[in-house]
């Protein structure tokens, strides 16, 4: 009996292989409009998309005009899907990304699985650089273990944003606050607050302010979890009531969107939110409409705020990291970080924030100072292995707390045990 | 003659058989790529200590997340929930799928025009649903809680005693047009007999309907309940869109756990884990089903 050739399994076999093969493209080698300093490179960058990507873009263009050999892609992603992909081409053998934007609570998980380069040696080789000059918790995010992996994009540390037509003065101490925002939404007009109570990472986010004005940490400077504590109850029995007397009634689920629609809709006096968020509101083609320009920035009451960082770093697959390092140290060299600034971003270098001209051309000299007090005291909402699980656990038993599912020390006790589990759990690993 | 006519149709027969399973290949080839693998691979790492921020510390482990999974209270609490969610989504669907069709069924010419506008919640992409209806149902900001007001109605929504259930009738909502196409169909090919027999017969409405309609109808409702079943497990967006879990737990759903912790959390190994329960559920639930339709059948 005649074999007959195994047409169909080589034909499976090469589909199989063909597949196998498709995968991102090396585009390093696409050609470019490359010049005698280099050869021709393309780096690939995820960002996020928010205003702050949209002043980076907008200064790309004299990168590439000044680095001729190299060109940038920028993706900006919404934030929900930015972590996977990143993780997605960190694990990849032929990495989507050259350089990588991090938020702080990945920072210590990225750094640990490899995913990031380590950047002391790009910081200390570059004239001029100043790195000093990045408010100090901003650039201890980027350092794990000794190792910088990343240096500051942007800060979004909270502050307290206010109706000045309706507040005098902000309020500095978090009683004085409470009390406020209950007399404001007694009167019935707009509520005093709006509250951002969303089971997860906005609770916590919020929530850690109070926590701060009460005296309590989620842990100590060693790492340990000192959550389970008076202050850390004192905090969340006060969150409660503030929710159960001032806040819009049946808030539960408010995240980021609902309470600046509020604010901005005239509907509520004031939130705990990013302090760039400022310019947005008083923006008058913005969200505000009419009411732009009545908004105001202080420090959140307590003092002590929590503070959110972007980071750039450098994909620790990347085929082009001398590239990738040309661009992110050009656009964080206090040149460029001014103009950045002044064009509205977030601000990072202490020196910019005490820039005459960055006051005169961008939003004026209260506004930068008192930017640069929220970032003198200023703690990250968590750092550590596993953060982001932490993040997640604590806003979790906080929002039940709210719900009336656990009780205050329940709520507190649950969170305090289970971060610790969490924080402890890769370091046994 | 007789062998060369049995060789003439080994030929006939033969070649689009070879043809066939030739053409067949590139699919199975696909399915391989993109199915089979990622359910090996998911079986391999739910018995490891698989985490994607220590890949360099992969180590078997056994069963042991398959174990500690009988003590996770937050797993069996979102088992739960998702069950909930199911029953209440697809028994909704099932009755007001079914009245619509009824209902269409009986309409003269305008049964494609209604047909079309039924159906087209069904168009909309789940998380764009889920945002939508997170706004509209928001006491402040939103539609419907102040139309309900002027009734006297307050309703807080996604509050923690309601949450689950709003959700669930979000599912409807954009769901029963699809049980009721399912529905229409399966009543249209209907044969026409048994209807005239019990008309002939003097048999009332309701009769008819629950003693010849449901009966010839069982068939098609299993399927469309598989179906709708299958695909309301998988319910993600508007927890995610929306609740985000909350109140408390009261949203977690087993498909948001077995994100968070897969991906989130990093912990790829006992994600999987979960992954392998809930198919093994599913797997028990369609088997009683399929059981129930042929026993159905026998009857």
């Amino acid at each position: 009996m005649r074999q007959r050739p195994p047409i169909p399994f080589l034909l499976t076999l090469v589909t199989a292989l063909a597949l196998a093969a498709c995968g991102p493209s090396d585009d390093s080698a696409t050609p470019d409009n490359g010049d005698a300093t280099g050869e021709p490179v393309t780096l690939s960058v995820i960002m996020e998309e928010v205003p702050d990507t949209d002043i980076v873009l907008d200064l790309v263009e004299d990168f590439e005009a000044e680095y001729e050999n190299i060109t940038l892609e920028v993706e900006a992603l919404p934030f929900d899907q930015m972590r996977d992909r990143i993780i997605t081409s960190s694990l990849a053998p032929d990495p989507t990304y050259d350089i990588v934007v991090v938020d702080n609570p990945w920072m210590v998980d990225f750094a640990n699985g490899g995913y990031l380069l380590e950047l002391d040696a790009y910081i200390e080789g570059t004239e001029g650089y100043d790195y000093e000059d990045f408010a100090e918790p901003l650039r201890d995010i980027g350092v794990v273990d000794g190792t910088t992996f990343g240096v500051p994009l942007y800060n979004y540390a909270l502050s307290l944003i206010y109706r000045s037509d309706i507040i005098d003065e902000a309020p500095a101490d978090i009683e004085d606050y409470r009390q406020l925002v209950a007399d404001i939404s007694s009167e019935g007009e707009v509520t005093g607050l709006a509250m951002q109570p969303q089971r997860g990472y906005k609770i916590f986010e919020e929530w850690a302010n109070w926590l701060y004005a009460y005296g309590g940490s989620l842990t100590d400077d060693s790492g340990n979890v000192t959550l389970d504590s008076p202050e850390a109850r004192e905090a969340l029995e006060a969150y409660i009531e503030t929710y159960e007397t001032a806040a819009p009634a049946d808030s539960l689920s408010w995240g980021f969107d609902e309470a600046l629609r509020a604010v901005a809709g005239g509907e509520a006096a004031s939130m705990i939110s990013y302090n760039w968020m400022l310019p947005t509101l008083n923006n008058p083609e913005g969200d505000a409409g009419d009411l732009a320009g009545s908004f105001a920035v202080a420090e959140v009451p307590g003092g002590k705020a929590a503070l959110g960082s972007w980071s750039w770093a450098i994909a620790g697959n990347s085929e082009n990291p001398d590239e990738a390092w040309e661009f992110i140290s050009w656009l964080t060299s206090p040149e460029i970080d001014k103009q950045r600034v002044i064009a509205g971003g977030a601000p990072t270098r202490m020196s910019v924030l005490a820039d005459e001209e960055v006051w005169s051309e961008g939003y004026g000299q209260d506004y930068y100072e008192t930017v640069a007090a929220i970032l003198e005291d200023a703690e990250p909402l968590a750092s550590g292995p596993n953060a982001e699980e932490v993040i997640e656990i604590v806003g979790t038993h906080l929002n039940a707390a709210i719900a009336g599912e656990e009780t205050v020390d329940e709520a507190i006790s649950r969170a305090a045990a289970e971060a610790e589990e969490a924080f402890a759990r890769t370091s046994e690993g | 003659m007789k062998a060369g006519e049995q060789g003439l149709k080994q030929t006939v027969t033969g070649a689009p058989e070879r043809l066939g399973r030739l053409l067949v290949m590139p699919l199975l080839a696909i399915l391989g790529a993109v199915l089979i693998y990622p359910v090996l691979f998911t079986a391999r790492v739910s018995v490891q200590d698989y985490r994607l921020n220590a890949l360099d510390q992969v180590e078997f482990i056994g069963t042991e997340h398959y174990a500690s999974l009988i003590t996770n209270a937050t797993f069996i609490n979102a088992l739960r929930n998702t069950a909930v969610f199911v029953v209440t989504a697809v028994t909704l669907e099932l009755i007001l799928g079914l009245a619509l069709a009824l209902a269409v069924q009986r309409l003269g010419p305008t049964r494609d025009g209604v047909r079309s506008i039924l159906l087209m919640p069904m168009f909309v992409t789940p998380i764009a649903v889920g945002l939508i209806f997170r706004f509209l149902l928001n006491q402040q900001l939103g539609l419907i809680p102040p139309l309900l007001d002027l009734f006297g109605f307050r309703i807080d929504f996604f509050g923690p005693d309601l949450a689950l259930l709003s959700l669930a009738l979000i599912d409807v909502w954009q769901w029963t047009p699809l049980m009721f196409l399912m529905m229409l169909a399966g009543l249209e090919s209907l044969p026409k007999a048994p209807f005239e027999a019990a008309r002939v017969d003097g048999a009332s409405t309701w009769f008819t309907f629950r003693r010849v309609t449901l009966p010839l109808l069982r068939p098609a409702i299993i399927i469309a309940v598989v179906i709708r079943m299958l695909d309301a497990l998988r319910v993600f967006e508007y927890v995610f869109a929306i609740t985000r879990g909350g109140p408390g737990q009261t949203t977690d759903t087993i498909q948001y756990l077995i994100y968070r912790v897969g991906f989130q959390f990093f912990r790829l190994g006992e994600a999987s884990a979960m992954a392998y329960v809930l198919v093994a559920f599913v797997l028990v639930l369609v088997a009683v089903l399929i059981w129930l339709t042929r026993k159905g059948e026998s009857a």
